[in-house]
């Protein structure tokens, strides 16, 4: 269970790995999804929380919700 | 312009790192990536070099290589990760080679082959060369 409106179709655990760790490991994920898949990236990175967003606005999909679980993030992507 | 074309031309860690991060996602995001490493940008991909670590660091490389490998890989990880699912290609420079008397089994498995100046300059043509 998750503090978010969304639940997810696939969970990405990238928590303790650095900058370009989990945009890399949501790029995997997002180039196999069907569109409309709901991923949750959770990342401990906070470079990666602002990072990952600039990625989806140029690459097309959504960023549905960013929430903050005390030690790491859990962003909410929808591909397209 | 379709792409980058990276000369990497230096040994130290922290700047090859940052080649293999920025060609790593722009090759995971589509936008193709040739890496052309020569001169001393040729010795960290030293198997012996990579298996001791004993990379060429300023402050930021020494953080590197204190970090849990799972938590930051390094670049030719990195590199090998970005294969896997984007465009991007790395040579070798023939020149470099020569001069340190080596040849593509002496570096770790990222490179695609060897090249020449106007190999590189071929497969630059189109792409925005950026230099480290």
């Amino acid at each position: 269970m998750n503090d978010s409106e969304y639940d997810p179709d696939v969970t990405i655990d990238s928590r303790d790995a650095t900058c370009p760790g989990p945009l890399m490991d949501l790029i995997g994920k997002v180039k196999e999804a069907e569109p409309g898949t709901v991923i949750e990236l959770q990342t401990s990175d906070s470079g990666s929380k602002s990072d990952v967003p600039e990625w989806l606005d140029e690459a097309g999909h959504d960023l549905l919700d960013t929430v903050d679980n005390g030690d790491y993030w859990s962003l909410f992507v929808r591909t397209n | 312009m379709s792409g980058y074309a990276i000369v990497l031309a230096s040994r130290e860690l922290s700047r090859v790192q940052a080649v293999s991060t920025i060609a790593s996602v722009a090759a995971a995001s589509d936008v193709p990536v040739q890496v052309f490493a020569t001169m001393d940008g040729l010795l960290p991909f030293e198997k012996e070099t990579v298996e001791s670590g004993d990379f060429d660091v300023g402050p930021v490389g020494a953080k590197m290589l204190q970090a849990d490998g799972a938590e930051m890989p390094l670049f030719h990880e990195q590199f090998a990760q970005a294969k896997a699912i984007g465009d991007i290609e790395l040579y070798a420079c023939e020149m470099a080679m020569d001069l340190l008397e080596t040849d593509l089994d002496d570096y770790v498995e990222v490179f695609d082959g060897t090249l020449g100046v106007s190999g590189f300059l071929n497969r630059a043509r189109d792409k925005q060369v950026v230099f480290v």
